[in-house]
């Protein structure tokens, strides 16, 4: 097998065995799995349940309902929310662009301040100032992400009255949904820079003491020369995998982040879901964020077997 | 470095104090977390961190959360270190397809959207917290798994091991014997930082409501302070104390595992 087609294997055996999962999880679990299905507060006289017993495919065996499940996913269908009345896929879509809203910015600039100060810092680690600034990120990466929006919102929402405290808009212009995104995004932002930067300055920190820069020294270059044409390059190669496998997390932090400003993405969808046991729901965004982080992950194999020339793709 | 060492000195009074505060906690807090006083009090004399909704002392269902909340931290942190150091172990040892198939699996792994998957294990479980903790541990291993096999990848080329291996002892007594003393020194780090992402990750399911509720730990304090107008009515003592908990705890075992990495790359380097 070639390098390509083994790792073209390894994401497509990750999206099986996670969509399985999804498709054993209800149907393993105590209960009825009609009940699992459908969600908990959705009340059905006896025919009915019958009837949609047939029509979801429940009275028919496993493997069948399992290619079922498939064909549905293939067809973009998700199931149907009878909590919500629409289908899944709708309602997750509907939602989903606001939460990317919230997340792609907040990843972009996190990576790339985080990168950049990362470096500043491994580079003049002996620094007072860099050490003062490594203790604060490092502060900040030990705070669970809801936790930092609770305190954000009190101080500059609550007390100072500078931002809106939630939704993603009032009036829906432009500058409207900015001034609301403003404080979400800092928090995201702040979340994922403080990952970055702690991975940079180590990464900066080992390539630091490595032969070709004292050999770039010792030739007569500048500092930030060094830094910036040479480390910085060999240092970046491992931030670009672990972006990629951070765009989970920051997705995930995404999620609370909503919930703490009451903004109407996917992270409200899944929290409402939790408290109406609305089950396709909940099964439906698990999938969208599992195919959107795997991809993620493809991307940056692809990008990083592009920029270093020792992995190139065969 | 004389800074690493203050930090991660400091890394571990903290870290200490949390763990005598989680073993004496009866001794420790000033009431029982679940007795009623007056609600909503403000912090002041006779209940030093004011109390919640229901009248609990916040102190006290502080210090009793510790232990809720290490339990699981300690207990997944315990399950991820075992199973990545087996995977990584296996994997190193043995090359070749084993290798192949192991790293393969850790790779799936790491696609995994952790917290997500929680979520969902949990809505449909509604587990105790020592559940929380086997989903969490059994999720967490990737990256244990990976510095173990590197490490045990080098181990095994190793005089000592060969000789071993030409004497004809078995494999599961090089393995033990010989690979896991060896291997120890990489484990320990990465057992502090498992426990470091598990207390945030325990956080954030009992922040969704997820949780054991009949446990009280710190992830579930702020959840109540926030589901239950706590957080919108300005009663900030309610859920400031269980979040600086939870960073200062986390705090105090990323900077001891930092500091254990750090010394094993410096034993690396006279090497």
């Amino acid at each position: 097998m070639s390098h390509t087609a083994k790792r073209w294997s390894r994401y497509i055996i990750a999206i099986v065995i996670i969509f399985s999962l999804n498709f054993i999880i209800p149907r393993a679990m105590p209960g009825d799995p009609l009940t699992n299905l459908l969600g908990e507060d959705v009340i059905l006289t006896d025919s009915t349940v019958a009837e949609l017993r047939s029509e979801m495919g429940l009275d028919r065996s496993w493997s069948q309902q399992y290619l079922d499940y498939w064909w549905g996913i293939l067809h973009l269908d998700l199931g149907y929310s009878f909590h919500r009345h629409s289908p899944v896929s709708e309602i997750i879509f509907s939602r989903m662009k606001w939460t990317l809203l919230l997340a792609l910015p907040s990843l972009l600039l996190g990576g790339v301040l985080g990168t950049f100060l990362g470096a500043l810092a491994g580079w003049r680690s002996r620094r007072k100032g860099q050490k003062m600034q490594t203790a604060l990120f490092l502060a900040i990466y030990c705070t669970p992400p809801y936790f930092l929006c609770l305190l954000a919102l009190y101080l500059l929402s609550f007390k100072l009255d500078l931002f809106p405290l939630k939704g993603f808009y009032t009036t829906g212009s432009a500058a409207d949904i900015a001034h609301h995104l403003f404080l979400p995004i800092l928090v995201m932002t702040l979340f994922s820079l403080s990952r970055n930067y702690m991975i940079m300055r180590g990464s900066v920190l080992q390539e630091k003491s490595s032969l070709y820069a004292a050999f770039a020294r010792a030739k007569g270059l500048y500092d930030d020369e060094i830094l910036f044409r040479h480390v910085f390059k060999n240092a970046l190669l491992p931030i670009i995998t672990l972006l990629a496998m951070d765009f989970g997390f920051i997705l995930s932090g995404a999620l609370f982040v909503e919930i703490v400003f009451s903004m109407n993405g996917m992270g409200n969808l899944i929290y409402d879901a939790l408290l109406s046991r609305d089950y396709p729901v909940l099964q439906g965004s698990f999938l969208i964020i599992t195919i959107m982080v795997v991809s993620a992950n493809l991307l940056a194999d692809l990008l990083y077997s592009s920029l270093d020339p020792r992995v190139r793709w065969q | 470095m004389p800074d690493v060492t203050k930090f991660s000195r400091g890394g571990l009074i903290l870290f200490l104090s949390f763990l005598l505060m989680a073993v004496f906690s009866p001794a420790l807090a000033p009431y029982d977390p679940w007795v009623r006083f007056e609600p909503y009090l403000p912090p002041g004399h006779e209940h030093l961190l004011g109390t919640n909704d229901m009248g609990h002392d916040i102190l006290s269902e502080l210090i009793f959360g510790s232990r809720v909340s290490l339990i699981v931290g300690f207990g997944a942190a315990l399950m991820a270190t075992l199973i990545g150091t087996a995977v990584g172990l296996l994997a190193g040892y043995f090359k070749g397809t084993t290798d192949e198939i192991l790293m393969g699996i850790t790779d799936i792994f790491l696609m995994i959207p952790q917290i997500p998957l929680i979520i969902v294990l949990a809505a449909f479980l509604r587990p105790s917290f020592w559940m929380v903790a086997l989903i969490m541990g059994s999720l967490w291993w990737t990256s244990t798994a990976r510095v173990v096999r590197s490490k045990a990848l080098q181990v095994r080329e190793m005089g000592f091991v060969q000789a071993s291996r030409a004497l004809g002892f078995s494999d599961r007594h090089i393995i033990f014997t010989d690979m896991l003393p060896n291997i120890f020194h990489v484990i320990m780090p990465k057992f502090m930082l498992s426990i470091a992402s598990a207390m945030i990750a325990e956080a954030s399911i009992s922040f969704l409501g997820l949780g054991d509720p009949t446990m009280k730990s710190w992830g579930m304090m702020i959840n109540f302070a926030f589901t239950r107008g706590g957080f919108i009515n300005g009663y900030w003592w309610w859920y400031l104390t269980p979040g600086l908990c939870i960073t200062l705890f986390v705090l105090s075992v990323v900077l001891l595992g930092f500091a254990l990495e750090e010394q094993e790359e410096a034993t690396m380097r006279l090497e």
